[in-house]
């Protein structure tokens, strides 16, 4: 239960108020060059984009060289196949696909000889009822707001959920991912808890609901378990459990999406 | 337990004829101004060198010797030595109570030769802890730690800062056994390891076995912590307490029944929230921090065979935000132990020990209000046997079962935004029974051999799922209440054999098997209240580690300075880690989220210790290595565990300047733990996001800090005694990282950075106050 799991952490960061931090050089490893695909299929009519790219080392710049020249697509359970077009830097687009919940879709990437399959299937929409804005209870942090998704989690059936939130247009550094183990069929308010950027009264929040498929759940929850929320609550970092065969950097991932914003009160 | 009549013709099979006939001379040994009993102290007849034995946990020794006339010498660090002359005719008791040194006088080597335990004992692995230099060695806070004082031992590392766990000769930290008066204290830290359960005012005695565990050991497998209790001034009333920066503590001990009987009661609380309380911020005046624990004893002396006693603990943290979270958890342990000595050679002591560890984590947030609990339960029953059929041939046998109980997890709600969760009850009963005989083989030869058999089954009620390696159920079967699930039997051998060179040198050898039943899970790097016990199962198997292990052992200056250098070898099987994204909390199917491997250790341990006199402390260094191994992670190659240090110094002195001033300081350094740190970058979800080959594959910056402390006794009073205690934790401000998170850089654009934190960078200063009357 990830709310134990962020109130242990809060507990820590109460109890090490004094704990202090730095930058500090460290020696890491290069382990660079390693094909990172970001594959998403979602409901909506926009573009479908698939991204590839190669991970660089930790000391680059966050720039990812583009991997070009791949043949990529997109199958559907009836099998009609939708190749993605080749755009600039590393992006692959179909514009006659839009997903179709309880559709299972299989993805195909030929790059460098290699080809790399993966399948996904889009659960049904469960929709985001409102948003909210709270006070951070943490002490001193005064003025400081949290904001919250509500939605009603249908009973009977298993849900996975990740939300993204941007704040005055800036995305917040912090994976976001639900299931209903402990609340299916209830009326569900998630916390979006972060400490990346501080919120404030009057900033513009938007969040994106996403209703995955298991495996990519876990994508998500295993960085969500890596992304600290604080001293001591993280997990032994790895590459979380990607969807794709042969074992890539990435994910393919055919979800719902569905974004609503609020000015933060 | 059937097989105990197999066992007890196994322990009169080892039985030697005698030739000539002997009389025992038995009793116990005690503090001549408290009465409490002296656990360790030799007991020799100085007309037979080889006769010598030393008292148990509860004072009582036995020796024997033929028809004669013979001096018997008492002797325990830190008191007088005292000779008596008897003459032996006939079994007799000896009771004898013996007088602490005063502090200055132990500067004076007594006439007598101190103990050399270390050299003429086969038992090896063992540190025994001298109380005195526990109390002297500074530490944060001014909270002298049994647990934090274990961790400047050789071979025994600690999890660092904020860290519950100690980890021995690379085991993971619930390969401990931790004993409280024989109870079993699962968790033995407060406010996440900052303190360890453990209030020193009501220990007596401390030993860590690190390896040659004896057989009446079991049920873990790296280490056996064994932690006694003071019993209670006998003689009179007496209060003590302590005034610290964080907490204080009070500790009361009277005699019963003229001192047929004691009783001791000791608490202490951590006060922090007396200012949260006080604050003007409502949020902080609504929170709560803080930790307290009790221990209490009593026993009572029926005759000089009979003699019961009843000891508990009781200890629980709480830490709670206003309107959001309350979480708590402790331990509660107790027992009842009855000794009866059947004759002068045979002790025997029966034990009803009942533990229990439990966690509740509250969420008030009004839409999202719930209560997750967990807890795990033991009732333990324990009998053991204290032989000494002759001089050659001391035997301990008995027998144990326990009973777990495990709640894993339970939900409830108020609110209806969460379902209520009732995670399946797991019942197991441990056996052992177990013998063992140290056998002077010759006058330079002592071996000490014994056999533990230990069972463990999984019984109902309960629906049990199996699960294949990618955790998926294979099978469900139902079991009714009582109904074995799965049980597990095995013999583990324990063997340790010394070999005296002479008076001041000795070598040693020993193995031994122990199996562990009771397994901690943790997802988190570093242990959490919420960490998951399960039993072995269907599923998981029992763990198993076979230790080697060889050594040199030297005394020298009339046994005031001990050096010893040890080797071991650890094989370790059926370890258990868990998958990617596992869910520990609440989860039916937890045993779907775990992998198995194995893992190894070894290493050299180095340590020379100055026993007494004015400037006393030790010097310990290990060099050692720890792998596991698991087909899903690292490729299937050994990778190094994260408690794996290749460095460890420990360097400990305290020095008594005058009667009145005394000053002591430890100094570590240590390899850092091993880490998993990114190899490289790239977009995931709009976010920079790590890529990492291998596991802990790196280190963390090695550790090193030197804390100072001192003591000044208050003049002397008739009806009072006070001191002060001041130290200063890290006192160079050495910065030992707590941990190293990755991120992209605050400052900047378009680059990433590694940010280190740690919580004690800066000296900390404390006081305390202590006083008794």
């Amino acid at each position: 239960m990830k709310t134990i799991q962020s109130y242990i952490s809060l507990s820590i960061i109460l109890l090490f108020a004094t704990a202090c931090t730095k930058v500090v050089d460290i020696k890491v490893g290069n382990d660079t060059g390693r094909l990172d695909i970001e594959a998403n299929v979602t409901n909506t009519s926009l573009p479908q984009v698939i991204r590839l790219s190669k991970n660089v080392p930790f000391t680059d710049t966050n720039t990812y060289p583009a991997v070009t020249g791949a043949t990529v697509s997109v199958t559907d359970q009836s099998g009609q196949v939708y190749p993605f077009v080749e755009g600039p830097t590393g992006t692959y687009t179909s514009n006659s696909l839009t997903g179709v919940a309880g559709n299972t879709y299989k993805m195909t990437v030929l790059t460098n000889g290699n080809t790399y399959n993966a399948s996904s299937v889009m659960p049904a929409q469960v929709m985001l009822d409102t948003l909210t804005s709270q006070n951070t209870p943490t002490p001193g942090s005064d003025n400081k707001k949290e904001i919250s998704v509500h939605y009603h989690d249908p009973i009977g059936v298993d849900n996975h959920y990740r939300f993204v939130l941007w704040v005055n247009g800036v995305q917040e550094r912090v994976v976001f991912a639900a299931d209903d183990q402990f609340n299916d069929g209830k009326d569900v308010s998630v916390i979006l808890r972060q400490d990346d950027v501080d919120i404030h009264a009057g900033d513009k929040a938007v969040v994106e609901m996403q209703c995955l498929d298991q495996p990519i759940y876990l994508y998500w929850f295993t960085l969500s378990q890596q992304s600290a929320d604080g001293p001591g609550g993280s997990v032994t970092p790895s590459d979380p459990p990607t969807n794709i065969s042969p074992v890539s950097l990435g994910y393919f991932s055919a979800h719902t999406t569905q974004t609503k914003s609020i000015i933060v009160k | 337990m059937l097989r105990i009549p197999l066992l007890l013709c196994f322990v009169f099979s080892v039985i030697f004829a005698f030739g000539q006939k002997r009389y025992s001379i038995s009793g116990t040994v005690k503090d001549n101004t408290t009465g409490e009993t002296l656990i360790g102290a030799s007991v020799r007849i100085k007309e037979i060198p080889q006769g010598g034995t030393s008292t148990n946990s509860y004072g009582f020794y036995s020796v024997s010797a033929p028809d004669g006339d013979y001096t018997l010498l008492y002797s325990y660090l830190g008191y007088e030595t005292v000779s008596r002359q008897v003459s032996i005719h006939k079994s007799q008791v000896i009771d004898i109570r013996i007088t602490p040194n005063s502090s200055l006088k132990e500067v004076v080597i007594s006439a007598n030769k101190p103990n050399n335990d270390q050299i003429s004992s086969p038992q090896m692995g063992l540190e025994k802890l001298n109380m005195a230099q526990i109390n002297a060695v500074p530490v944060v806070f001014g909270e002298k730690d049994v647990l934090k004082t274990i961790t400047l031992m050789p071979g025994v590392k600690s999890g660092g800062e904020g860290n519950t766990g100690f980890y021995v000769r690379g085991g993971a930290s619930d390969q401990n056994l931790i004993l409280l008066d024989e109870a079993p204290v699962y968790n033995a830290s407060h406010l996440f390891g900052f303190f360890s359960t453990f209030n020193s005012d009501a220990i007596k005695d401390v030993s860590i076995y690190k390896g040659g565990m004896p057989a009446e050991y079991g049920g873990r497998l790296s280490s056996v912590l064994d932690i006694k209790m003071f019993d209670g001034n006998t003689e009179k009333f007496t209060v003590q307490g302590g005034l610290g920066l964080i907490a204080s503590r009070l500790k009361v001990e009277g005699p019963i029944d003229n001192g047929k009987g004691s009783y001791m009661v000791s608490a202490r609380r951590t006060y922090i929230d007396l200012f949260t309380k006080a604050s003007k911020d409502s949020t902080v005046k609504g929170s709560s921090l803080y930790f307290y624990d009790v221990n209490a004893k009593a026993n009572y002396h029926f005759d000089s065979n009979n003699a019961i006693f009843f000891s508990g603990y009781f200890g629980k943290d709480v830490i709670a935000l206003k309107n959001t979270f309350g979480t708590n958890w402790g331990n509660t342990t107790g027992t009842v132990r009855f000794n009866h000595v059947f004759s002068p050679t045979l002790f025997s002591n029966t034990s009803l020990i009942y533990s229990n560890y439990n966690y509740v984590v509250q969420s008030f947030q009004t839409d999202n209000s719930f209560k997750a609990t967990s807890k795990i339960t033991d009732l333990n029953l324990k009998e053991d046997f204290q032989w000494s059929a002759s001089d050659d041939h001391r035997v301990k046998f008995g027998f144990n079962v326990i009973h777990h109980n495990i709640e894993p997890g339970n939900i409830s709600s108020d609110a209806d935004n969460v379902n209520d969760i009732n995670v399946q009850k797991r019942n197991g009963y441990e056996d052992a029974i177990y013998v063992s005989d140290e056998w002077k083989a010759s006058s330079k030869l002592t071996i000490l051999y014994g056999l533990r058999l230990s069972g463990f089954s999984l019984v109902g009620p309960g629906t049990i799922d199996t699960y294949n390696t990618a955790g998926e159920v294979t099978d469900t079967k139902t079991y009714s209440s009582g109904q074995t699930v799965k049980s597990y039997y095995y013999l583990e051998p324990r063997f340790s054999a010394g070999y005296q060179l002479n008076d001041e040198n000795s070598i040693k050898v020993s193995y031994n098997r122990n199996t562990q039943n009771i397994h901690l899970l943790s997802n988190s790097t570093t242990s959490s209240p919420t960490d998951l016990y399960v039993m072995s199962s269907n599923n998981i198997k029992p763990e198993i580690a076979d230790q080697v292990s060889t050594g040199y052992f030297k005394n020298f200056s009339d046994n005031k300075f001990e050096f010893s250098a040890e080797v071991y070898y650890k094989w370790l099987q059926n370890q258990i880690d868990y998958k990617d994204g596992a869910q520990l909390i609440a989860n039916q199917d937890v045993e779907s989220q775990l992998v198995y491997g194995s893992g190894r250790a070894y290493g050299l341990e180095l340590f020379l210790k100055k026993k007494y006199g004015k400037f006393n402390g030790w010097v310990g260094y290990t060099l050692s290595k720890t792998e596991d191994k698991f087909a899903a992670i690292n490729n299937g190659n050994y990778f190094p565990a994260r408690q794996d240090r290749t460095h460890d110094v420990s360097v400990v002195g305290i020095y008594q300047y005058n009667k009145r001033w005394s000053f002591s300081s430890a100094f570590i350094y240590g390899t850092g733990n091993a880490v998993t740190y990114p190899t490289g970058k790239y977009s995931t979800g709009g976010l920079t996001t790590f890529s990492y080959s291998g596991r802990n594959g790196f280190r963390e910056p090695a550790t090193n800090r030197l804390d100072v402390g001192a003591t000044l006794e208050g003049k002397e009073h008739k009806k009072y005694h006070s001191s002060w205690t001041f130290s200063i934790y890290n006192i160079y401000g050495s910065r030992e990282p707590y941990s190293i998170t990755f991120r992209d850089s605050k400052t900047v654009a378009n680059t990433t950075e590694a940010v280190e934190t740690s919580i004690f960078a800066t000296p900390i200063p404390s006081v305390t106050w202590n006083f008794k009357f």
